[in-house]
């Protein structure tokens, strides 16, 4: 089986809200962070990253700033707005729920219904 | 949705730092992406050719990234706006005369909103206004709807309306004010101590007005507006403030100073005084001594109603007539106070015609609309292949409608943009048209919210021209739009039928347009054939204001008029001249009562209002007043102080229907007094107009001798032998002998007084009339356009039709037959359209029915003749189409 797990649909914008809240990173930070946070099993499509940090912007959750590389380049710095924050919580929480139930639902065992 | 559309309006800003900014952002991601496969063993360009496929298209994820910035519709829309720039470019011809239209159209209504915007919408410029009211005592059976508030009203009223927060009395007055030597007359206004609170605004510096200050006596002081202080005060505000100012020759100290641009409706008063009054001033027999010159206004309490004041001002007004000793006669008069809203009052005279000046112009701005709809339909027609193939290369529905819309649009706002131009042009031309004396006439302006509305209405036109467009364009299959094109066959059934009615529509609406103006000209023209009642050539009037320091008594009074009608009447070019306390067509249309003795009220009969002038010297030779029995009042009258008094034609009738009037008796008043107080009548003189010379009301009139007849105005009339205006300087002059310091104003010939009155008839006829000229100019353009390219459409059939031997005159006559069948139904929609506009103007019109055959007929004859005309190049065209040339070019 492929070590790499798909992103569920829904899930990018989440995740990149938690890479962001970590600390200030640019594009490619994020899609690196993601994939150390997610322990390597997480890789983002390059392509859908971009416009779904626009999109996230555009919506406030995120705010980009122009700032210097490590590597002393120009790039836009993306960090977690207090809307952004929120979100990220109530995001997480819902996830959780999520997760729990469908962990409780797949460990089912047929004595216990 | 606010940050979104924030963070939209930023990108949009700063559109090329946010393309630079993403194209930056994804190429250093591919690099470092390149980077770090390179550190990992890739070789140099293999690692960025990898980077670069793994990111995928660029150009799609910047679409993507656009996207989400909601940037799309708006590059969309520029895009559109170039092509639409582009096509209408193309198009010079179209375009210029859509352009025109448009500017002329929209500036016209522009120009009139602008009026109606800061005369009727605009609140009046005191905080929270439309709480303000005003109200008055109204005796309609006596034939006075309208008579101002007396003291006495104010005193009961004051405090004990629970529906007012304030309650205020004002009146309109005259001083001369200054030393000695450099005086000069000013507008004043007496008001009680709350009008100032009452408006919401008073004096910036110092206080207003006192209760005790209004005890006669005690009322020496004087609140400055801000332009009075500048221009006669050169001290700041607070060394002014307790300084002196002659007024009628007495010292009055200044308490306040009103801030900058107060102004109460249309006052000129620079001043502002107390309204003192006497104690028996104030008590119940002077209830109804109102007279137009003094006014209440008040301010509703919030949370209160204007019916509310009303039922309580009622009620009032029945308890207080146990103590009223005229309350039987009043209430026979009718009598009943009435509340209005201060601003409807104060605009209600005008109100109706500048609705009819817009209601005219928004039927102008129609027919352009149709104009403009039919050459676009005719534009389109032309265009239907290019949409058909683009629809066919996967054009969606919604990108034609919105292209059509963009393109409409585009052309509506560069009309609207001229239209803008030609308003404010517009606005500076309103002056002609008297716009100036309007209520709040000075406040009309070109502003932003002229822009707005322009804005606004050129969206809308240019979406409403756009739909008949769009509907035509996407209801022909694509397919048959090209073969039919390819064929070079007629245009589509129901397109010609649209385009017929639309020219069907104009002649309507310009008929009706045409009809409006007849009916206002007519008016006009009735007003004008008026006989005022006099004769208004060769006089010249002025008004003289005395200082009522130097002549507070009558007899000094009487000296001087004695003294000034001497020294005119020996100037050379002067053949009579006279004095009268109230000039005809000057605005007092004031009434008072006079008692007739021995006249028995017939029930439901009450005491009536009337005219009362005091005239002395030669008044009715001066004037050309006809005299009709008897003898005119003379200046032997006056200084003698005969109880003799003229009445006119409308009066002599009323009250002696047999002609028996000469030696009757009358009282000045309501009710009888003693004998010894009786005028006797000496004379019956013909009607004079005094309010206006549309007003028909037989309301009658008395003269009395100026001595007998008291009243701080007074007119000179100078009948002269040659031009009045020659005499102007004379007269200047011989007042300024008998005494230097009366001044002389509003010098102007009655004439003058007489166009000037008729403003309210002539203005609205004068601009439905250049509206009319407009409105055939365009339906004129609209017919010839749509006949011009029935015969263009037609020019193949017409060619076989003359090749197989057809003459020339039946193919004129068709087309012209066409163009007939369009007028007349035109012409029908027009009557019924002219006879509800007749219906609606009904309170403008002048001795002429709403619905006038004449008008009709001429607006009709006006109406064919300049469509046939427009129709007779095109008919002319058709007939000498060459067959020959025809059948070649089909080939």
């Amino acid at each position: 089986m492929n070590k790499n797990a798909d992103l569920l649909p829904g899930t990018l914008d989440m995740l990149i809200l938690k890479a962001v809240s970590l600390k200030p990173l640019h594009g490619y930070g994020v899609l690196l962070r993601i994939r150390q946070i997610s322990g390597e099993a997480l890789e983002i499509p390059q392509g859908s990253l971009y416009p779904a940090l626009y999109r996230l912007e555009h919506q406030g959750l995120i705010a980009g700033e122009w700032g210097q590389s490590e590597n002393n380049r120009r790039a836009k710095y993306y960090t977690l707005t207090a809307t952004g924050r929120r979100r990220l919580r109530e995001e997480t929480a819902g996830w959780n729920r999520l997760a729990a139930a469908i962990a409780s639902a797949l460990n089912t065992t047929p004595e216990e219904i | 949705m606010l940050k979104r559309l924030r963070s939209l309006l930023r990108a949009l800003q700063s559109r090329r730092d946010f393309e630079q900014g993403m194209s930056e952002e994804l190429e250093s991601h591919i690099e470092q992406y390149a980077q770090d496969l390179t550190r990992a063993g890739v070789p140099p360009q293999e690692a960025m050719r990898r980077a670069r496929m793994e990111f995928g298209g660029l150009n799609g994820v910047q679409e993507e990234c656009r996207a989400a910035r909601w940037l799309h519709p708006f590059d969309e829309l520029v895009r559109q706006t170039r092509h639409a720039a582009r096509l209408l470019r193309k198009s010079p011809g179209f375009t210029i005369t859509a352009l025109l239209t448009l500017a002329v159209c929209l500036g016209a209504n522009l120009t009139i909103f602008a009026v109606i915007d800061s005369v009727l919408l605009r609140p009046l410029p005191f905080p929270d206004a439309g709480r303000l009211v005003t109200m008055f005592n109204s005796y309609p059976k006596a034939g006075v709807e309208r008579d101002g508030s007396s003291i006495t009203n104010y005193y009961e009223r004051r405090a004990r309306i629970p529906a007012f927060s304030s309650l205020s009395l004002y009146r309109y007055g005259k001083v001369i004010a200054g030393e000695t030597g450099s005086t000069e007359r000013q507008q004043i206004m007496r008001v009680s101590p709350e009008f100032f609170s009452t408006l919401g605004i008073g004096p910036v510096v110092g206080r207003g007005f006192t209760e005790e200050e209004t005890s006669v006596g005690a009322d020496r002081v004087v609140i400055l507006t801000d332009t009075y202080w500048k221009q006669h005060f050169n001290r700041g505000y607070n060394q002014v403030i307790g300084k002196k100012l002659r007024l009628d020759g007495v010292p009055y100290t200044v308490i306040g100073i009103l801030p900058p641009g107060f102004r109460f409706l249309s006052s000129k008063a620079q001043l502002y005084l107390p309204f003192s009054s006497r104690p028996e001033e104030r008590g119940p027999r002077e209830m109804h001594s109102g007279g137009n010159s003094k006014q209440l206004i008040a301010r509703l309490r919030p949370g209160a109603t204007l019916s509310q004041a009303q039922t309580q001002i009622d009620a009032q007004n029945n308890l207080l007539e146990r103590d009223d000793p005229q309350a039987k006669m009043m209430a026979d008069a009718g009598f009943r106070t009435v509340v209005k809203p201060l601003h409807a009052d104060y605009v209600a005279s005008v109100r109706p015609v500048l609705l009819l000046l817009q209601a005219g112009a928004l039927i102008l701005l129609l027919i352009a609309a149709v104009n403009l709809a039919n050459l676009l339909l005719i534009r389109i027609n032309g265009r239907s292949k290019e949409i058909a193939v683009r629809q066919a290369l996967g054009a969606s529905r919604l990108q034609v409608l919105s292209e059509t819309i963009v393109e409409t649009t585009v052309l509506t706002l560069a009309g609207g943009f001229l239209g803008l131009i030609a308003g404010a042009a517009g606005i500076r031309a309103l002056t002609i048209f008297g716009a100036d004396r309007l209520p709040q006439g000075s406040q009309i302006a070109f502003d932003g919210r002229l822009a707005l509305v322009a804005f606004l209405g050129a969206v809308v036109l240019g979406i409403a021209l756009a739909l008949p467009i769009a509907w035509f364009a996407l209801r022909t299959e694509p397919a048959n739009a090209i073969q039919s094109q390819a064929r070079g066959g007629t245009a589509s059934h129901a397109m010609q039928s649209l385009r017929h009615a639309f020219v069907v529509a104009q002649i309507a609406l310009s008929f009706v347009l045409l009809s409006g103006t007849g009916l206002l000209a007519l008016s006009l023209k009735h007003a004008m054939s008026v006989s005022p009642g006099f004769r208004a050539d060769h006089v010249l009037t002025g008004q003289i204001s005395l200082p009522g320091g130097t002549y507070r008594d009558w007899p000094s009074r009487l000296a001087f008029n004695a003294e000034l009608l001497k020294e005119i009447g020996r100037q050379p070019g002067v053949s009579a001249v006279g004095l009268v306390n109230n000039l005809p067509l000057s605005g007092n249309n004031g009434k008072s009562a006079a008692t007739v003795k021995g006249h028995v009220l017939r029930p439901g009969e009450s005491a009536r209002g009337h005219y009362a002038y005091g005239v002395d010297g030669d008044y009715f030779a001066a004037m050309g007043i006809a005299l009709r029995e008897g003898r005119f009042l003379t200046a032997d009258d006056s200084r003698r102080g005969n109880r003799v008094c003229v009445v006119d034609e409308d009066f002599a009738r009323y009250y002696w229907p047999h002609g028996d009037a000469l030696g009757q008796r009358l009282f000045e008043g309501s009710g009888e007094a003693s004998d010894a107080q009786a005028f006797t009548v000496v004379g019956v003189v013909g009607n004079v107009k005094q309010a206006a010379l549309t007003d028909d009301a037989a309301q009658g009139a008395v003269y009395y001798p100026y001595a007998l007849r008291t009243d701080d105005n007074l007119s000179v009339v100078v009948r002269a032998i040659r031009s009045p205006e020659s005499l102007g300087l004379t007269l200047q002059r011989a007042v300024r002998q008998i005494d230097p310091q009366v001044p002389v104003n509003d010098i102007r010939s009655m004439d003058a007084l007489v166009d000037e009155s008729l403003a309210a008839q002539r203005s609205p006829a004068l601009l439905t009339a250049v509206f009319s000229a407009i409105a055939l100019l365009l339906t004129s353009i609209g017919t010839y356009g749509v006949l011009g390219y029935a015969v263009a459409l037609r020019r193949g059939e017409i060619g076989i039709r003359m090749a197989l031997g057809a003459q020339p005159r039946k193919i004129r006559e068709q087309f012209l037959a066409l163009a007939l069948r369009l007028i007349i139904f035109g012409a029908m929609l027009g009557i019924f359209g002219a006879w509800l506009t007749g219906q609606a103007m009904r309170s403008l019109l002048f001795h002429v029915p709403p619905v006038d055959p004449p008008v009709l007929a001429w607006s009709a004859g006006c109406m064919a003749f300049v469509s046939l005309l427009a129709c007779l190049l095109p008919s002319r065209r058709a007939a000498r189409i060459s067959p020959m040339e025809t059948l070649r070019s089909l080939g």
